[in-house]
């Protein structure tokens, strides 16, 4: 899965299993810097991956668990995968 | 009538430089050669193999335990071939359907995958949320750790 593909966004995503966040605390556990943060969410939103709430004066960022956006989402990749791996093998073959 | 756009089928297709009746040979009876199980299945590293083995889509584990992906709904050499896909899921948990069509463009193949059926899940909210919590989602974090 492309989301998932960078390291740093992968650590924004596993951060995100054990509850809701806002940028601020995502970026104070990790090494890189608030901009970088919203850009990676930016990315898992974009792959319906991640949703966001404003609560307050925060904006909350959270793993799209229950949605069918998140399930289609990692679907599209998971049959790009897929079907590139047939492609490999049905033309390999014939060239042999 | 329009479809909400979150239960609309997904489509992804893809071309190869082979015969029709070779692209559905190879995506059916050869499917254990080439489907990436140890990212794109129930066992990981643990996964033995894949395969249409009679009406049903079978994954099993070096260990011997089975994962029913599905089962066929139709077969129809070289056109297209469809079945239920729920892997992860425990018998009787709502199943969405894929069918992969196999279309002779030139001397090449059009092969169009369908992955349909999202309304079911939708319909049935509260069982697909609790199969998510013991299928799906964790597929998706076995995934997550993959990549």
């Amino acid at each position: 899965m492309q989301a998932l593909g960078d390291p740093t966004r992968r650590a924004v995503f596993e951060q995100l299993r054990s509850g809701p966040r806002s940028v601020g605390e995502l970026a104070s556990g990790l090494p890189v810097s608030r901009p970088a943060v919203s850009q990676h969410l930016r990315v898992l939103k974009g792959a319906g991956l991640v949703t966001d709430e404003q609560q307050g004066t925060r904006r909350l960022y959270r793993i799209a668990r229950d949605g069918l956006e998140a399930l289609r989402a990692w679907f599209d990749s998971f049959w790009d995968a897929v079907l590139a791996e047939f492609k490999a093998a049905a033309e390999g073959e014939e060239k042999v | 009538m329009s479809t909400h756009p979150t239960t609309a089928p997904l489509l992804r297709t893809v071309t190869v430089a082979v015969s029709a009746e070779r692209a559905f040979e190879i995506f059916t009876r050869r499917i254990g050669d080439w489907w990436p199980l140890s990212t794109h299945g129930c066992f990981d590293d643990e996964a033995a193999g894949v395969a249409f083995e009679g009406d049903l889509l079978v994954e099993r584990s070096k260990a011997g335990e089975e994962a029913v992906w599905g089962e066929v709904l139709a077969w129809e050499p070289p056109d297209r071939v469809a079945f239920t896909w729920h892997p992860g899921y425990a018998a009787g948990q709502p199943a969405t359907e894929v069918e992969v069509r196999f279309r002779a463009r030139g001397g090449a193949t059009v092969v169009e995958l369908e992955h349909r059926g999202w309304e079911r899940l939708g319909e049935r909210a509260e069982e697909a949320r609790a199969s998510y919590s013991t299928g799906w989602v964790g597929v998706l974090d076995r995934y997550a750790q993959a990549v």
